[in-house]
């Protein structure tokens, strides 16, 4: 689960889209660093970080599933109001290449349907024991409509870029006027609405705030 | 803030309106208040905080007030501000009455309230909150020395009354409503809460649309986050002054609180839609059996109960070992896989900072020079506010790990009914350490600020008490929270064991 924080002249945006398992890739991001230990994730963690794209500062709001089936039914309750959601399997692991379906399908039918889907195959520092084809990836996202990259959380390959393109990708459905930003089940939360010459202003006094904003 | 906002109302009539146990009834009190403002909105706030004293003290406590200095009168009252901890349940419901008006909330958490505090205390004419600290330290070391603690706390209750005879209406509210725990010093808090909130809600022309705020429409983490957006926005107009500032709101997020509190509201939700729905496929003698055992567990997440059992250990403050310790017992009496190791850094980073803070005033003390502290009031208030956030935020984490266990795993060895108690008693836990957080935090602030300008640093002090009331009506909100993901819980439970 991703949300995302816009902030644009203090507009504030929100998005949130969904991940499946490795927590390795976001504390990639969110910290630079590699883990290669990690507890099991119970439902689903949190990252956050701060990127920019088209000059506007945006703050991503990572929500990191847990992979375990046995958590389905609870990860299943985060994906709604989720903007963005990054797929992740093993390319080491034939299983978790084949149970790609099964968790597409929860993803989109317990989301909203403009959410936008990246798949990942990690570990793609590990050539040598590779048991998915990176062009099987390929086809698999071509199929279903989604984007795809191959990363490794151990090297930082890519993993920047996989959270990035897909806020870019959120971010150009929001500048289409895909998604509803002013409901929230989009994952897209709007904060309040001052225009960029506020800065004349003296500082939020008391009752000015949040007039607009949320719904 | 404009003028407006310091003509305070009647303070007897806003604490007759608030009844503690009801946060929606603030409305009531809020609407008498907002009538009554309109009419004095001209009047100069200097005369209202004069006339304060002279508010008739009910009889029997007239005598304390009459040969008491204020000085003396402030003092005491500020012993019990601080000193008192029995009744954080009642901070709860205070804190809930805040959060009943959002954009009174969205103002109050953390962003402005300098301001605004200031501008209730000039108005109320409450004693400033340094010199209720300050007094409780030399309290704590008389005490010490004479050892008679309770003498000493029941004259100064008395005292407190006599003092500030507005209270005293406040308290009888609170006798009726069968509350022993509670003592002067959170009616203090309340009271200032509260003519927060006047003022707040004088200089806010939205304030009354949006009072019923947390119905059905608003969520506590909509709440939260629109005070961080807000504070964030300050941070971003206003440029190196306000950056320095302390924002409850910001840190809270920073600390993933908002997230986790979404995160339990999501489960929350969907739990309540689940038992709904199975509620209606019952029926007959099912359904009564069901409904009483669903009522057994929102007994137990009433929060009346917490005042008695509560007085207990009070005395004991500073172990850390006890706050892991009892957590982690109690978390084991939930046989869930779930551990304290997360709160327990939580607090001990918090006491970490205090300790760091103290290091140089205990030099100080033999010394007598203000000079070697480190520490400036802003830093120690940052402390406190960051402490504050990042052991609600943990809290909140716990009840939202502790939801999704209940919904991934149900044991068979405990009922949904015991778990309930084990978890109300969490709550009791986690309210208890932020009121001690709190204490710490401000007799720090008093010591470190001891040269400083009072009306720089009573908002900083005011302004810790009041987030930590915040931040245990949180705790208590998130805690709620629980109730529909342990019911889902039952029903599994009893679904399974009818297999």
């Amino acid at each position: 689960f991703v949300a995302f924080y816009i902030l644009q002249y203090y507009i504030t945006v929100i998005l949130k889209f969904a991940s499946v398992g490795k927590s390795c890739l976001l504390l990639q991001f969110t910290d630079k660093r590699f883990q290669p230990v990690h507890d099991l994730t119970i439902g689903v963690e949190f990252g956050a970080r701060m990127i920019t794209i088209d000059g506007k500062q945006i703050k991503l709001q990572i929500w990191d599933t847990a992979g375990q089936e046995s958590f389905r039914s609870i990860t299943r309750s985060y994906y709604r109001g989720a903007a963005g959601a990054l797929l992740v399997y093993d390319i080491t692991r034939r299983d978790t290449f084949n149970h790609l379906t099964t968790w597409l399908e929860d993803a989109r039918q317990h989301s909203n349907s403009n959410m936008v889907i990246m798949l990942i195959g990690n570990k793609s520092d590990l050539e040598s024991r590779r048991e998915v084809k990176k062009e099987e990836g390929e086809a698999f996202a071509r199929e279903h409509g989604l984007i795809f990259m191959e990363t490794s959380a151990k090297t930082a390959s890519n993993v920047e870029e996989a959270f990035i393109n897909t806020a870019k990708e959120i971010y150009e459905k929001i500048q289409e006027g895909v998604f509803d930003i002013n409901n929230e089940a989009n994952g897209i939360k709007i904060g309040p609405q001052h225009a960029a010459t506020n800065s004349s202003l003296a500082g939020g006094q008391g009752g000015q705030q949040a007039g607009g904003g949320c719904c | 803030m404009s003028q407006n906002e310091n003509s305070p109302s009647d303070p007897g009539k806003n604490m007759e309106g608030q009844d503690p146990k009801m946060p929606s009834s603030s409305t009531q009190g809020d609407s008498s208040a907002d009538i009554e403002s309109d009419k004095s909105t001209d009047v100069a706030p200097i005369c209202k905080t004069r006339r304060r004293p002279e508010s008739k003290p009910p009889p029997e406590f007239h005598e304390a007030a009459d040969t008491r200095s204020p000085a003396e009168h402030a003092s005491e009252a500020a012993t019990q501000m601080t000193t008192a901890q029995g009744g954080w349940g009642y901070w709860g419901n205070w804190g809930k009455s805040l959060l009943s008006t959002a954009t009174a909330t969205v103002a109050t958490v953390g962003q402005g309230l300098s301001q605004v505090i200031e501008k209730a205390e000039t108005s109320l004419g409450i004693p400033s909150s340094e010199d209720l600290a300050a007094q409780v330290e030399e309290e704590e070391k008389a005490d010490g020395q004479s050892g008679s603690e309770a003498d000493k706390g029941e004259r100064d209750s008395y005292a407190v009354g006599g003092a500030m005879g507005m209270f005293s209406s406040l308290s009888s509210v609170v006798q009726n409503t069968g509350k022993t725990v509670i003592s002067g010093g959170l009616d203090a808090l309340e009271f200032i809460g509260k003519k927060t909130m006047d003022v707040i809600a004088e200089g806010d022309p939205g304030f009354k649309k949006t009072k019923g705020l947390m119905s059905r429409t608003s969520t506590l983490s909509q709440v939260l986050r629109e005070a961080k957006e807000h504070e964030e926005q300050q941070t971003a107009n206003v440029t190196l002054e306000t950056e320095k500032k302390a924002h409850y709101g910001v840190l809270f997020d920073e600390f993933q609180g908002l997230s986790h509190l979404e995160a339990l509201e999501i489960l929350s939700r969907e739990s309540e839609a689940k038992v709904k729905s199975v509620l209606t496929t019952l029926s007959g003698e099912e359904l009564a059996q069901l409904r009483e055992e669903l009522d057994r567990i929102r007994e137990a997440f009433s929060l009346m109960e917490f005042d008695e059992e509560e007085e207990v250990d009070e005395v004991k403050e500073d172990d850390g070992e006890n706050f892991v310790n009892g957590l982690t017992d109690a978390l084991k009496k939930l046989h869930i896989s779930s551990t304290a190791e997360r709160l327990g850094k939580a607090r001990k980073n918090a006491f970490d900072r205090i300790t760091d803070m103290k290091l140089p005033t205990e030099e100080q003390s033999s010394v007598q020079d203000a000079e070697v502290t480190r520490c400036t009031i802003e830093d120690a208030h940052m402390s406190a506010i960051t402490s504050l956030a990042e052991l609600t935020a943990r809290s909140i984490e716990q009840f939202h790990k502790v939801a999704e266990m209940l919904l991934h795993s149900s044991s068979g060895e405990v009922t949904a009914l015991e778990q309930a108690k084990v978890l109300s008693q969490i709550t009791i836990v986690l309210c208890k350490e932020i009121t001690l957080l709190s204490k710490k935090f401000t007799a720090c602030l008093t010591t470190i600020g001891s040269n400083e300008n009072r009306e720089v640093l009573n908002p900083l002090i005011t302004g810790v008490f009041l987030e930590a009331s915040n931040s245990a009506s949180y705790i208590q909100d998130a805690f709620q929270l629980l109730i529909p993901v342990l019911e889902v819980s039952l029903i599994q439970r009893t679904a399974a064991s009818g297999q």
